[in-house]
């Protein structure tokens, strides 16, 4: 092998039978496994150890400063920057500047949380090796890989190969790599 | 599951696929088109002539521009809160119902924030009420509801959209994988972002959704309050009430979820989805839909009391809405969105195609009475002496109205034509689920 593949693909028909196949080769000692599937699967999320607690932080941090921004420039245009007088009215009318600091305070949460999903993700990302794997189309519709990736201590293509045969999947390919 | 799913999907997927659009939908199209060159027109009637075109005037300068405006963002309110709720509470309705109630909202709010940019008079200076270093050093009066109101459209469209487009990148994804055609593959594959369907993907995914969902319901009810507030916090007898906020939040509703059971009921019959949007939501859709008419009927009840309880000038001023000149739009209201929406307590009749389609128009049309009874009929008693004029919508307002009603509906056939009106990750998570349970 001159060109180094990207890694090794195994297709399965169910997600039962994906779950088997990560939990197999979790056991087997190998550490850079991706999983696809037409749909959540959040059990192999959980034993690939995928943590998500980023993504309320995201949504929190840039909740309070939209709010802080929102609520200070509402302070700094009204009150001290362009003061005006409406009826003897409070300048830092505080109870006024509210409504508008909750709603942009979730704009921000919303838009940072959705675009920080993407930068996450790596998204748009609209070529990859695995796309490279005949069938792997039908990973949008009802069929499910298990990818064990080339920078793995464990990779050995013969190894792997004979590790997967073994879990009876439809099909093994190996990725190539892109470059 | 493999074969099944795979031909379980086909009819959600084929129809975005096809060539073929069918006489119904060109013709649907067609007569949306045609409103929405009415649109244009009244549009741009406005911006050269200018707001002397409507029939408002001293009192009444809040015409049918603001009662459209308010009608639509319940519209929108509505259909997004119970998006909202469906995702949260992980209800099995949502596969069915989520996707267009999400799109009913975003069409909505586009609809509904036509009107007050027009209703400035000088719609090309709509900027404004943007808090931007303008050279003539004068900043946006923050102490006014309606400047809320520039921030709760804009984040309403903004976080909306931005939801409603993240929900579909998997979606996207399977079109790309099943097209056929090379141009109509490129187009999904670009819009899907290069979706791969990694389980980690998926995770990050559905906690970002799932967690946007949850800001959406604040907004929704901060938004509608400050549509109330534009009322309350004036001087006039009849707005200035602290119970009107519940009442466009609770009237919002029902014209949400009546508008969602309508596109429910049209998608089911014109689209053949029956398998996806089964008896079962249609029923439930129904019994939701006759709860929230319920709630907006006690609030009618509630205003009459209040009323009573008032006294002075705001009692006056109720019962002149409730019995003066414009009493017909009051009590139209209440017969529209309180009095047919019962024919739901009969089970034949929540599963009726016609009896879906006829309720949800009815509680459209009620809810548009009632704002304009607010509007319109709550000016009549103030606290200086009327000037004994009163308001009746020009031709261009009436234009204005059907042609949203038009935009509304070009974009909803655009949507239901181009994209997957059902979200089918989640009806193939939910086939499989049934299938091993």
């Amino acid at each position: 092998m001159t060109q180094p593949a990207y890694g090794i693909m195994a297709e399965f028909k169910t997600p039962e039978a994906l779950t088997e196949a990560v939990r197999a080769a979790k056991h087997a000692g190998f550490t850079r496994i991706d999983a696809f599937s037409p749909f959540p699967l959040p059990g192999i999320a959980k034993e690939l150890g995928i943590r998500t607690s980023t993504v309320p932080w995201i949504a929190f941090v840039a909740g309070l400063i939209g709010a802080a921004i929102q609520y200070g420039s509402q302070y700094w245009m009204n009150a001290v920057d362009y003061p005006l007088n409406v009826g003897g009215r409070p300048l830092h009318s505080w109870p006024a500047f509210i409504p508008a600091s909750l709603i942009v305070a979730i704009l921000w949460a919303g838009a940072a949380t959705l675009i920080g999903l993407l930068l996450i993700l790596r998204l748009p990302r609209l070529h990859h090796p695995v796309f490279a794997v005949p069938g792997f189309e039908r990973a949008s519709e009802d069929r499910f890989f298990l990818c064990i990736l080339h920078d793995d201590p464990k990779f050995d293509n013969a190894a792997i190969r004979e590790f997967l045969g073994v879990l009876s999947p439809m099909a093994v390919s190996e990725v190539p790599a892109c470059e | 599951m493999s074969s099944d799913a795979h031909a379980a999907m086909s009819p959600i997927a084929d129809i975005p696929l096809s060539h073929h659009f069918g006489w119904a939908w060109w013709l649907a199209f067609l007569a949306a088109g045609g409103l929405v060159a009415l649109l244009a027109y009244t549009l741009i009637s406005v911006t050269i002539i200018g707001v002397g075109v409507w029939g408002v005037n001293i009192p009444y300068v809040w015409g049918l521009d603001l009662i459209n405006y308010a009608w639509w963002i319940g519209i929108a309110n509505g259909a997004s809160l119970f998006a909202a709720i469906l995702v949260l509470r992980r209800h099995d309705l949502r596969t069915a119902v989520n996707r267009f109630a999400e799109g009913v909202a975003l069409f909505a709010v586009i609809c509904a924030g036509i009107f007050p940019i027009f209703h400035l008079g000088r719609p090309w200076l709509f900027y404004w009420t943007f808090p931007y270093p303008a050279t003539f050093e004068v900043w946006p009066q923050f102490r006014s509801t309606l400047t809320w109101d520039f921030w709760a459209i804009s984040t309403h469209v903004i976080v909306t959209s931005l939801l409603w487009y993240v929900g579909l990148i998997p979606d996207l994804a399977t079109l790309r994988d099943r097209a056929r055609r090379p141009i109509v593959q490129r187009i999904y594959g670009v819009l899907a972002l290069g979706w791969r369907g990694s389980v980690r993907h998926w995770a990050f995914h559905q906690r970002a959704y799932r967690l946007v969902a949850i800001l959406v319901l604040p907004l929704i009810l901060i938004m509608q309050s400050t549509v109330a507030f534009e009322f309350a916090v004036t001087l006039v007898p009849d707005w200035h009430e602290t119970r009107q906020p519940l009442h466009f939040v609770a009237t919002g509703l029902a014209q949400g979820l009546s508008i969602v059971l309508l596109v429910a009921v049209l998608l089911r019959w014109g689209l053949r989805l029956g398998r996806y949007i089964d008896e079962g939501d249609i029923d439930l859709l129904g019994k939701l839909v006759l709860a929230s008419a319920l709630v907006s009927g006690y609030l009618y009840v509630d205003e009459i009391v209040a009323a009573f309880l008032s006294g002075g000038l705001a009692q006056e001023a109720t019962f002149a809405r409730m019995t003066g000149e414009y009493a017909g739009l009051y009590w139209t209201a209440i017969v529209y969105s309180v009095l047919f929406p019962q024919l739901l307590w009969f089970r034949n009749a929540r599963l009726s195609t016609l009896a879906g389609v006829f309720i949800g128009v009815s509680i459209g049309v009620g809810i548009w009475f009632d704002r304009f009874s607010i509007i319109v009929g709550g000016l009549q008693v103030d606290h200086l002496p009327s000037s004994g004029r009163s308001y009746s919508p020009t031709l261009p307002e009436t234009g204005l109205f059907l042609g949203t009603i038009g935009l509304f509906a070009a974009l909803l056939l655009l949507f239901v034509r181009f994209l997957p009106v059902v979200s089918m990750f989640e009806t193939r998570h939910d086939e499989h689920e049934e299938k091993f349970s």
